[in-house]
């Protein structure tokens, strides 16, 4: 489980907050989507959960612990992350990107490997021909899923995604979120999902958090926010821009 | 030249270009090395501690735009050592800045998206630090060593000038000799070295980067990148290779080393005639005594000799009276030779437990030398005639020359002269300068063969105010208790050589382009004295 209570985010000192007040939970097993449009606060929230950013102000715990009381490498590991614009190293071959995890809380090369073997074909990307080769070699959906296979690598309870499709052509992205669903119905995974799209959030997100200017507008499930849009912002998303983006 | 001479004049000192040629590998390689063992870790201090970054680049900045010459005197009066050890230091601080500058660079330039996957993949510092940050910066690092090494091979030609050896020692000695076969024959291996130096880091650094799939096992490419990797490994090993199996006479003299006989080391400074003298020395004290000699030619001026024959570094080398009391005691011009080789004499017996022994007989001073035909034309015979031009007329000076008290500041003072401008040459070019007519007048030696050869005129000093300059053997009074039969032996040469002789020994090489070993031998023998 994740909770945020009451989080405040400065980057300037106090004069301008990215994130305002914003308190929500994450249920074991719950993948919740943050949807805003840029500059919304959503990857700032992202981030301090694995604190690569640490809140201003406020309490974030992560399986009932405050992450400050985390040493932060250990929290990381503890948790996948897919990054925006995909994030793999160049310099690695395909299967020491998914290995990197493992690598790092040393497991045995065996167990790396037969992890790595596992994930790889998970994703679709069979090890036999994919396994030796470097990230610029696939296409931007392929190494997607390569983000994706790394991020689970270790087996983490928790998976935050910083908007994994949002570079990707469409045909590609409603495939990988086709398979993101199978996934999730497999690996019962806690997901903090970020988008911007309004179709990808309602198609992911068992609850979808509003996020505009740092202020968090609604949460719920899709149900909820559609019948009853709590505020005048949620309401002309879905009005005026169904089923659009929000950019 | 012909063709078949250019054969023949390079396979005869094979054995020679090939002991140099390992030295400069050896130079530039060590040096490379470790300014890449002190550069990579500064370049990695530098990155991580931003205050830092200001004033250490400053420093190496400055250091690099030392100008090589100074910096390489400068570590000779610090370490009070000639030979590699300086010329190695030198070396290192150069190639210091394209390491740690490239180094910087590349750590800096990795993308900020993949630095943060690392971080938030859970890697600790040290771990981003090598494995994202240091692999993916090493394309840049590379390309400064690489800087480094080529910059290195060129520098590396000037460390002959303090004794260390390499390919500047065929320039030295051709600029000394006015031999441009001898130049080539060090410049054409050094440039190829650099071409080859460079090529073969490139080639590792290809040699380096991830192996794709597509390079297929057992390809021709997959096996060029083995060979690429190796190349720079072998360099440096063949170069090691040569340096320790010096051929020829070297490796005669090497061993005769370890037959227990002792050393006399004999040190010239980087013209003609000093080399001239310095062999005539050796050959006498080789043929004389049962002394192996060791040549320290071509040291690069009087103050690298000085110090090298005051720290023990030459035992002997051939001085000018003139030179000793002015240039080195700091003692006012006295303008009798008698009692100018008596001072210098006291002096360095008292100052640097040395020995003035029998000047050679010849007095190598200073002439203002002018082209006969202008000589001609504006009947100039003395210095004074000139004193009402000055101001129109261009002067070419050596580098001593023009800041010795008795050099062009004396000579200002004492007769008045301003030359309108004044340029500085090497020795030897300074007569081919007034020959084309780039500059008029010329500060030449009084005992240089290309006086005569070139049509020169020399004027006479009517207000006396060039010192004498009687060459004469100086040794360290160590060596002299040691075996005190050297003294004897070099007495023999007590007299021997006046000026027109002298001047005559320095045409046969400077303008008839004889091997000085040669002419020396049979001067000797002509004397009667071999």
């Amino acid at each position: 489980m994740i909770k945020l209570t009451h989080i405040f985010k400065s980057f300037d000192g106090g004069r301008s907050y990215a994130v305002k007040d914003l308190s929500l939970s994450v249920g074991k097993g719950e993948t919740l989507v943050l949807l805003g449009s840029s500059g919304c606060g959503k990857t700032t929230t992202l981030k301090m959960i694995n604190r690569l950013i640490e809140p201003t102000q406020g309490i974030i715990e992560v399986g009932g612990k405050d992450v400050m009381d985390y040493d932060p490498v250990d929290l990381r590991r503890q948790i996948g992350y897919v990054f925006q614009g995909i994030g793999l190293f160049p310099h690695m071959t395909i299967e020491q990107n998914v290995e990197i995890v493992p690598r790092l809380l040393g497991w045995s090369i065996r167990s790396r490997q037969e992890r790595m073997r596992e994930l790889l074909d998970l994703v679709g990307l069979p090890a036999e021909s994919f396994a030796q080769r470097f990230p610029d070699e696939l296409s931007g959906g392929q190494q997607q899923r390569v983000g994706v296979a790394r991020a689970l690598a270790a087996n983490p309870t928790y998976l935050l995604m910083d908007e994994p499709f949002g570079a990707l052509d469409a045909l590609t992205r409603e495939a990988l979120q086709q398979e993101l669903l199978n996934l999730k119905k497999q690996l019962k995974k806690t997901i903090v999902f970020v988008t911007h799209d309004l179709h990808e959030a309602l198609l992911i997100g068992d609850r979808i958090a509003i996020l505009h200017e740092g202020n968090l507008e609604q949460i719920g499930t899709k149900k909820d926010i559609l019948d009853t849009p709590a505020t005048q912002f949620v309401q002309d998303l879905f009005t005026i821009k169904r089923p659009g983006t929000l950019t | 030249m012909s063709l078949d001479a250019v054969v023949t004049y390079v396979v005869e000192r094979l054995p020679e270009l090939w002991l140099r040629t390992g030295e400069h590998l050896m130079l530039t390689g060590c040096s490379t090395l470790a300014a890449m063992f002190i550069g990579i870790p500064l370049g990695i201090l530098i990155f991580r501690t931003t205050w830092l970054r200001g004033p250490l680049m400053g420093v190496i900045g400055i250091l690099q735009t030392i100008p090589s010459l100074a910096m390489l005197v400068f570590l000779l009066a610090l370490l009070k050592k000639i030979g590699v050890l300086p010329a190695l230091i030198a070396l290192t601080l150069y190639a210091l800045l394209p390491i740690a500058r490239n180094t910087l660079t590349g750590l800096e330039e990795v993308s900020s998206e993949v630095m943060e996957a690392a971080q938030g993949i859970g890697m600790k510092e040290y771990q981003q630090l090598m494995m994202v940050r240091i692999p993916l910066a090493a394309p840049v690092i590379v390309a400064g060593i690489r800087t480094a090494a080529v910059v290195g091979v060129g520098i590396a030609t000037l460390s002959a000038f303090i004794g260390a050896g390499g390919l500047g020692q065929f320039i030295n000695r051709g600029l000394a000799l006015a031999n441009t076969n001898l130049i080539l024959l060090g410049a054409i291996p050094a440039a190829l070295l650099a071409v080859v130096v460079d090529f073969s880091i490139g080639a590792f650094e290809w040699g380096l980067r991830p192996e794709r799939k597509k390079d297929k096992k057992g390809s021709l490419r997959r096996l060029m990148r083995r060979l690429a990797f190796v190349l720079p490994v072998a360099i440096v090993l063949i170069s090691m290779l040569t340096y320790f199996t010096k051929p020829g006479w070297i490796s005669k003299t090497a061993a005769q080393l370890k037959s227990g006989n002792k050393v006399v080391r004999i040190g010239t400074k980087n013209f003609t005639e000093q080399i001239i003298l310095g062999e005539m020395m050796a050959q006498l004290i080789e043929t004389k005594t049962d002394l192996i000699v060791e040549r320290r030619f071509n040291l690069g001026g009087t103050m690298i000799c000085h110090g090298a024959l005051v720290n023990g570094e030459i035992d002997l080398y051939a001085e000018y009276t003139g030179t000793g009391l002015t240039a080195i005691l700091k003692h006012p011009v006295i303008p009798d030779p008698e009692e100018a080789l008596n001072h210098v004499t006291r002096a360095y017996h008292e100052r640097f437990d040395a020995q003035w022994l029998k000047p050679f007989g010849f007095n190598n001073t200073y002439a203002l030398t002018v082209r006969e035909a202008d000589a001609k034309k504006n009947q100039w015979n003395r210095i004074s005639d000139l004193v009402n031009m000055a101001m129109e007329m261009r002067a070419g000076f050596t580098a001593e020359f023009a800041e010795r008290p008795d050099g062009y500041p004396g000579l200002r003072r004492i007769y008045g002269l301003r030359f309108g401008e004044v340029r500085d040459f090497d020795p030897a070019l300074m007569y081919e300068a007034v020959v084309k007519g780039e500059v008029d007048v010329v500060c030449a030696f009084a005992t240089d063969g290309r006086i005569a050869a070139y049509h020169l005129v020399p004027l006479k000093d009517d207000l006396n105010f060039f010192p004498p300059y009687h060459a004469a053997p100086v040794i360290r009074e160590n060596i002299l208790k040691t075996h005190p039969k050297l003294g004897d032996v070099l007495s023999l040469f007590g007299g021997l050589i006046d000026n027109a002789t002298m001047q005559r020994l320095n045409f046969e090489v400077d303008g008839k382009k004889r091997k000085t070993a040669e002419m020396v031998e049979e001067f000797l023998k002509a004397k009667g004295i071999l």
